[in-house]
């Protein structure tokens, strides 16, 4: 048996292009879920995978928020880590090293809580010798616009994205908000901005109660929700951006555990996905998504993996 | 980390401490149905699977010819302690420590038997007094304390605790006021285990203002974290 990605006669071409970077396979495993890919290293073939996104990096290290920082829901668990990360300097020289060796694809997630960090952290990245993408965390709280996250309002995600296209020439990937009434008008302001794809979707803004102290279960009271539970809602922003006709490549997160949860988002027009949640609770789960991919693409006469991009079959 | 067979929910692994590795690999827990998660641990058949990632973390200091540990347990925090014993028991030190056990009452308390076969010297508290001392737990410790006062070797006494955060933070209180070495086994939320969801932030302190419990821990020098300040009525009294 051969680790997915590696083309032999009858076995489907697993290799995809989404976003300007070329795949060996479409599993991603997604940032802030498979903190700087060494963790991981002992645990699967970290060459087995479509690439990582690490965790979000800012220009400054940061040290995240107070405990408690995540609590478990139905089917999913809330998260409010915040944004914890060795910054941009901590990144080149400690993290760096071992990711341009790791045999996979890395995209560098970023953040800033300015628009001028924004700009600065994609720049001083881009400038990296083995990063070979950038992704945009859009969720950070605009500081100077009384904490709304930068990617809520199409206007002022445009002009931010728009900005940081001036910055780089590597792939710029943009994580986009579901916590907004109009997904495909956040996914336009990207497209005519200059972004080389989409990620979607980032946690869902939620909250859990104690009712017997009568607390909130999370030190700042709202968190990210993410698993299995966010599935559906994922499922559908990638298909409303995907049948709108923008044309811009998608990576699919929400939920994913197995390789049929991948393979439905490739159905519903995603190029890639990304695992997140799942790593925390089997942490070689990627590299079996892509094993069962595999499996599909055989059991169904699928021969180019590709072909599911968007194959959605619609009731007449 | 341990996870059964069952579905989606809940979603997530258990941080749950090792009791006893036997010569053939096969392990041992202890685990209290408090939660949803234990509850189906409880509820497992001989057969079924579970997924496990680890050992994982740090442990205690290894038992010392020249030390005296205090081994403070309270209720299901029992398995860091119990597997410290054991230790000391194999290397021919069981003498070297005590375990000082104690839970809300006698029912709270297991493994009685075992412990005792373990040949370590045992101390019983229970808050109702339907076993040991009458009391929390921190009390016995107290005592023992006042006990090894005066002996040659209390210069080089080490205290070892794990259960309930109000009694751990209390334990090192005790410690620090006796200026001993203290170290605490942590219990906190987390989703991974191995250092990157960054949910188990424990407030310590250095340079950065938190340590994980799952890759830096469980087990912390007590001086090294941040402890709050006591809210807790005073210890109830022996009597």
């Amino acid at each position: 048996m051969s680790a997915p990605g590696f083309e032999s006669p009858g076995q489907a071409r697993l290799a995809v292009r989404c976003g300007g970077i070329d795949f060996k396979n479409p599993v991603l495993t997604a940032s802030g879920t498979f903190g700087y890919g060494k963790e991981f290293d002992s645990l699967m073939a970290l060459p087995a995978l479509g690439g990582m996104v690490t965790k979000g990096i800012s220009p400054k290290p940061r040290f995240g928020n107070p405990a408690p920082r995540i609590c478990e829901t139905a089917a999913g668990m809330l998260n409010s880590i915040g944004l914890e990360n060795v910054g941009v300097e901590g990144f080149a020289s400690s993290k760096l090293p071992f990711l341009r060796a790791c045999g996979t694809k890395v995209l560098v997630n970023f953040f800033g809580t300015t628009f001028d960090e924004y700009v600065s952290c994609g720049e001083q990245l881009s400038q990296l010798d083995g990063v070979d993408g950038l992704e945009m965390n859009v969720s950070c709280p605009n500081i100077k616009a009384g904490g709304i996250e930068f990617g809520r309002e199409a206007r002022v995600l445009g002009d931010l994205v728009r900005a940081c296209r001036a910055v780089t020439r590597k792939p710029l990937w943009v994580k986009l908000t579901p916590n907004t009434s109009d997904i495909v008008a956040l996914a336009r302001a990207c497209a005519e901005n200059g972004a080389d794809a989409v990620s979607v979707i980032n946690t869902i803004t939620g909250m859990a109660i104690d009712a017997q102290t009568r607390k909130p279960r999370l030190a700042t009271v709202l968190g990210g929700l993410s698993g299995p539970a966010i599935k559906p809602i994922a499922l559908r922003m990638v298909y409303q951006i995907h049948r709108s006709g923008l044309g811009i490549p998608i990576s699919g997160i929400g939920g994913i555990q197995t390789g049929l949860d991948a393979v439905e988002f490739l159905l519903a027009g995603a190029s890639t996905v990304q695992v997140g949640t799942q790593n925390f609770i089997d942490p070689a789960s990627a590299e079996r998504i892509g094993r069962e991919i595999d499996d599909y693409c055989r059991q169904h006469s699928v021969s180019d993996v590709s072909e599911l991009i968007g194959a959605l079959e619609l009731p007449p | 980390m341990l996870r059964g067979d069952w579905g989606r929910d809940p979603l997530l692994p258990r941080p749950i401490s090792l009791l006893s590795v036997a010569p053939d690999g096969r392990a041992d827990l202890l685990a209290r149905g408090v939660g949803r998660g234990t509850r189906l641990l409880e509820a497992a058949q001989p057969g079924d699977r579970v997924a496990v990632l680890g050992p994982l973390g740090s442990s205690f200091p290894d038992p010392e010819p020249e030390t005296i540990d205090l081994l403070v347990a309270g209720g299901v925090g029992l398995p860091p302690l119990f597997m410290q014993a054991e230790h000391a028991a194999k290397r021919g030190l069981i003498d070297r420590c005590e375990l000082i056990y104690g839970g809300r009452s006698a029912r709270d308390l297991v493994l009685l038997a075992e412990m005792r076969a373990l040949g370590v010297n045992l101390h019983l508290a229970t808050e109702d007094g339907s076993v040991g001392r009458r009391g929390r737990v921190t009390l016995s410790l107290e005592a023992r304390l006042d006990h090894h006062l005066s002996s040659a070797r209390f210069s080089r006494l080490r205290i070892m605790a794990c259960g309930p955060q109000g009694m751990l933070w209390a334990v090192a209180r005790i410690a620090e006021a006796v200026n001993r070495e203290c170290y605490l086994s942590l219990e906190a939320h987390m989703a991974c285990g191995i250092g990157v969801c960054l949910g188990c932030a424990t407030p310590v302190h250095d340079s950065r203002p938190y340590r994980y419990a799952c890759c830096d821990g469980p087990v912390f020098l007590a001086s090294t974290l941040v402890i709050p300040p006591t809210s807790d009525p005073p210890p109830r009294s022996a009597g």
